[in-house]
């Protein structure tokens, strides 16, 4: 084989599994945001040109015109506390304690980072919601009907994913957000 | 076999840029359609208030439900723009101004404000403002503010809306 032959094929075999890779590592979710704690995975330096390549990419694909952290933080997770995919064809409950910020929501987004239609229009459960008494120790129900104070539809057996967004964190959970306690995810029962 | 170590180290290093490349270039790219599909359905350099979020409006990917969005795409070719952010009463709110690659070039919410308007104006660096007009030096042309008003409960949008209203953004007049 002639040497140009080579490097042509090299060079577009290269290319190839580049920005093949690239957009796999784009395609996992927000794994490539790089800060897990849990089933929870953030980024750091969001909206800024420090951040990494792969955050800002995911950003734009995922969360485009988020605010910085100085602002809000996001958490987002597409599994449960033991790492299974979150499914419309189960029930879950999000179980938490006080989150060290101004004001928080919890958001369920189907896999393309879209609210879902479903007949009572619930996306989401925000901290106003949560009554004083509820604030250090807290449950949102997840499934197709209500079954507790707090619930968020999930209308169909569609894979989901959650967002946690914090408003105005505090220093400390921006400097923890690797390991401070965030809300389990626990899986109820799923339908076949 | 020795004739292929040099095209090997062409692909792993071809790969590497690929891999780079793709990872840099998606803001811009996402920004650039975002930009044209904002600027399509409610024009440049205005103000749009939208109304809240559902599953059967969304403009862009990952809205917040509780958030009552306030959004001006922008391009500054023939002059600055003026931004006003109006303050809504014990609510958190916020102007954020993103560029064409998505980074932010401003943000300031109402903890900043002590619950003040904000008044700035987009321009890039060869343009100039009036005099005692906060500039805010953008390193294109092209981007985009958004004001964010967090909502107790969506039954306030009524009450969110006679304040957020009030905000605009518009070309400065020379």
């Amino acid at each position: 084989m002639r040497t140009g032959i080579r490097y042509g094929i090299m060079l577009a075999v290269g290319l190839a599994l580049g920005s093949g890779a690239a957009a796999l590592q784009l395609k996992q979710s927000f794994a490539a945001m790089g800060i897990e704690n849990g089933p929870w995975r953030t980024g750091e330096k969001v909206g800024t040109a420090d951040a990494s390549v792969a955050t800002r990419a995911t950003v734009a694909l995922r969360g485009l015109l988020a605010l910085p952290e100085r602002e809000a933080i996001y958490f987002n997770a597409a599994t449960d506390s033991q790492g299974r995919e979150l499914s419309g064809k189960c029930r879950y409950r999000v179980a938490g304690g006080a989150i060290d910020a101004r004001w928080w929501s919890l958001t369920l987004y189907d896999k393309a980072g879209y609210l879902i239609p479903n007949p009572a229009s619930v996306y989401s459960v925000g901290s106003a919601a949560i009554p004083p008494a509820e604030k250090a120790n807290w449950t949102v129900d997840i499934g197709r009907r209500r079954t507790g104070a707090h619930w968020i539809a999930i209308p169909d057996d569609q894979p989901f994913e959650l967002t946690l967004r914090a408003y105005h964190p505090s220093r400390d959970l921006l400097a923890k957000r690797g390991s401070v306690p965030m809300p389990r995810i626990e899986r109820g029962e799923c339908r076949a | 076999m020795s004739r292929w170590i040099g095209p090997v180290v062409v692909a792993v290093i071809a790969a590497v840029a690929a891999w780079y490349g793709t990872l840099a270039a998606t803001p811009t790219v996402i920004m650039d359609r975002a930009w044209m599909r904002l600027s399509e359905q409610a024009g440049y350099n205005k103000m749009t208030h939208t109304p809240l979020v559902t599953a059967e409006r969304q403009t862009i990917v990952r809205p917040s439900p509780d958030l009552a969005y306030s959004i001006c795409a922008f391009d500054l070719s023939k002059a600055p723009l003026e931004v006003m952010a109006n303050a809504v009463p014990d609510h958190y709110w916020s102007l954020t101004v993103f560029d064409s690659v998505t980074d932010v070039a401003f943000v300031e919410s109402d903890r900043d404000s002590k619950g003040r308007p904000i008044r700035i104006a987009l321009a890039t660096a060869d343009q100039t403002v009036p005099r005692g007009v906060r500039k805010i030096v953008m390193p294109d042309g092209k981007g985009v503010a958004l004001i964010r008003v967090l909502l107790n409960n969506r039954a306030e949008i009524g009450a969110v809306d006679a304040y957020r209203k009030q905000s605009f953004c518009r070309p400065l007049e020379g």
